[in-house]
């Protein structure tokens, strides 16, 4: 009985809030991932891309906007700048001799940019965004926050859907091909640098979404975009750089044992064993878990 | 609001130009206000700044100190030691003040004693809880005219002790030195009053998400969960402790920073019930506080909490310290604020001649219908612990 109500009260619940906060990861990482995947890019500034998205989300909430619209509303606000960003800055380094270095650098000063630009717009305060649903659901006596729940939910459907565009059509077979043979797949017809600058502009309206959908959980403020890029970097690295399940098992993986650890250590020191298992992965499995899109 | 404070303000440094000039009155007294503006603790630092203004201004209509108008002057601390460094710097080094007070972080409060000890002045805090601020890391230029974690604990855990004596206790703290030193004094006090306490956890400053620290809290299975986090802090782990069910069996007691009437409308519900030692509650029957109260309402259109009432007293302490003194020389105000006496909303408060700590009688303060209800006090001499300063 001890064993029942100990899972019941304590494993169950510390389970579930470690699948929340894994989704809320994985749907930040995807974005991230299919620019690595398809671009080569290492988009340091993809934080700073959710974190315009929670502000969008906020502001518009402020003028009355429904947050089922905001869902929609932001993440095809921020494709068009998505789509400038690779035209007129990563295009620019995207051909110089190294290539990884070059991007890195300047997405990282683009982080900058964006990160003081969001302070001095909104001010450094920490805003509160309401969620569309209040209460709580109780599941076999494990009480779950509804929002939590409709989190999880959505978080399945999106991470579904991409999965689905990349694995199973057409568009995601020409990008694909794209970028794991641009000569030949242009020589076939097929415009790639629109492509590109198209796939940049989904991963950053996949980071706006990951802003809508946690800013009621998380508040909303300027530097948000650290917290949770670090995290982010390491599903993907230990996930397998550019590989879309990779992401999801490695960060389904590591909240967990993030949430299991934090059970019998402070919650603060469950970072380093995140970490740890990153560098680990970085010395022994460089790939990761998966393979990447383009070499799938 | 912006238009009251700026009216309070104007009001402030109106008056300081518009008093007569007595033969004593030629410079106003400098007093620098570091306190956080913005972020987490702003909610701190709006009830410390409304407090000083609140008795500035009653000083400066009343005649000044010694004929002598006050000025403050504010800088936004940021809730961050560092950046209470250099505006403080600031405040000594360029604006020349005479004293300094404010902050709220106890590592800026700390840090910001350091650097008056260096430059010769006098600084002191209203908020900061740490203990070991009058403790093992005092200093002779750092005075603190609030009660301490000790003070607060010890009146909180007699209470648990009588009135609860079953209690299971599991604390919450930010991690830094406030947090800890709060919780290490729950301890002590839980020691003496015989409360069981089942475990301790520490998040840090400004977490937005404490549900990672739940498990921990229900492994351990409280009925009574002990929290000194603030500001929007309280707000955030207060509501997300609800949504996850924790509090329909477990009733919540803190600090008196905890729920303050600044943060009392967003913490909702969650705030029903709660209990916390602490030196002042706007409902205490006192013709010093009514007169306080009423005056704070009527100036800002809300009620006063506790970092008010620590922040307006303190105004009236450094006074009559200048007066005694006779001037706002370093050496001197501190000789006259050790062992002084003043009244105060909270009743009368004396600073320990021995470590800088004001003691003050401590009341149980329950939050019933958002009301900060009275239900028990403790003489200021209970309260207050051993003098553990050997600096001086």
């Amino acid at each position: 009985m001890e064993i029942v109500d100990y899972i019941q009260f304590v494993l169950a619940p510390q389970m579930i809030n470690g699948l929340a906060l894994g989704i809320a990861v994985i749907l930040v990482a995807l974005g991230l991932t299919i620019i690595f995947g398809l671009l080569d890019v290492i988009n340091m500034s993809h934080g700073e891309f959710y974190a315009i998205g929670a502000f969008g989300a906020l502001s518009l909430a402020l003028v009355g906007v429904n947050f089922w619209i905001l869902l929609a509303a932001v993440p095809l606000l921020m494709a068009p700048l998505g789509f400038l960003v690779e035209r007129l800055l990563i295009r620019r380094v995207f051909d110089s001799k190294d290539r990884h270095v070059s991007t890195l650098l300047l997405t990282f000063g683009l982080s900058l940019i964006l990160e003081d630009t969001l302070r001095a717009l909104y001010g450094p305060n920490t805003h509160r965004v309401d969620a569309p649903v209040s209460g709580a659901s109780d599941l076999f006596g494990i009480i779950v926050p509804n929002y939590r729940l409709l989190l999880i939910a959505i978080g399945v459907i999106v991470i579904c859907v991409v999965a689905f565009v990349t694995y199973r059509t057409r568009l995601g077979a020409v990008v694909r091909a794209a970028s794991y043979d641009r000569f030949m797949t242009s020589s076939l017809g097929v415009p790639v640098s629109w492509i590109y600058a198209g796939t940049f502009a989904v991963g950053v309206s996949l980071a706006g979404l990951a802003g809508v959908l946690l800013a009621p959980l998380y508040s909303v403020f300027p530097t948000m975009g650290r917290d949770f890029i670090l995290l982010a970097f390491s599903v993907v690295i230990v996930g397998g750089m550019g590989s879309i399940w990779g992401a999801v098992i490695a960060g389904l993986l590591l909240t967990q044992v993030q949430a299991l650890a934090s059970l019998v250590i402070s919650p603060v020191w469950t970072d380093p064993i995140v970490f740890g298992t990153m560098v680990v992965f970085l010395m022994f499995r460089p790939q990761g878990l998966f393979g990447r899109i383009g070499h799938a | 609001m912006e238009n009251i404070k700026r009216t309070a303000a104007a009001a402030v440094i109106f008056s300081a130009f518009a008093a007569p000039s007595v033969a004593l009155a030629a410079d106003a007294i400098k007093i620098g206000v570091v306190t956080p503006l913005s972020g987490t603790y702003a909610a701190v630092g709006q009830p410390v700044r409304w407090g000083l203004e609140l008795a500035a201004r009653e000083i400066n209509v009343a005649g000044g100190v010694g004929g002598r108008q006050i000025t403050l002057i504010f800088e936004d601390e940021e809730a961050n030691p560092s950046v209470a460094v250099q505006k403080a710097e600031r405040l000594f080094q360029v604006e020349n003040v005479d004293f300094l007070t404010g902050m709220v972080n106890s590592g800026s409060t700390l840090a910001v004693g350091q650097l008056a000890e260096r430059n010769n002045k006098l600084a002191s805090t209203t908020v900061s809880f740490a203990d070991s601020i009058t403790a093992e890391k005092c200093s002779p230029n750092l005075f603190r005219f609030n009660a301490r974690a000790e003070q607060q604990s010890y009146a909180l855990t007699s209470w648990l002790g009588k009135e609860r004596p079953k209690a299971k206790v599991f604390g919450i703290g930010p991690d830094y030195e406030m947090g800890r030193s709060s919780v290490a004094a729950l301890k002590a006090g839980a020691a003496k009053n015989k409360v069981a306490i089942v475990g301790e956890v520490f998040a840090p400053l400004d977490s937005k998400d404490y549900s990672q620290y739940f498990g921990q809290i229900r492994s351990a299975r409280p009925d009574t969960i002990y929290t000194s986090v603030a500001g929007n802090d309280t707000v955030r782990l207060l509501t997300q402790l609800d949504e996850f069910g924790i509090l329909r069996n477990t009733s919540i007691v803190g600090s008196s920073g905890t729920i303050t009437s600044q943060n009392l409308a967003a913490v909702g519900k969650a705030s029903e019930g709660y209990i916390t030692g602490t030196g002042y509650s706007p409902k205490l029957d006192t013709t010093e506080n009514k007169k306080f109260v009423g005056a704070y309402r009527a100036m800002f259109k809300v009620d006063p909490d506790l970092f008010a009432a620590d922040s307006y007293s303190l105004l009236y302490a450094y006074k009559a310290a200048v007066e005694k003194a006779g001037s706002t020389d370093t050496d001197k105000v501190r000789d006259a604020l050790r062992g002084l006496s003043w009244q105060t909303p909270e009743g009368e408060k004396t600073i320990r001649a021995g470590d800088n700590q004001a003691m003050q009688p401590m009341y149980i303060v329950k939050i019933s219908k958002g009301q900060f209800d009275v239900v028990g006090d403790v003489r200021a001499e209970d309260a207050i612990g051993p003098d553990q300063c050997t600096r001086f």
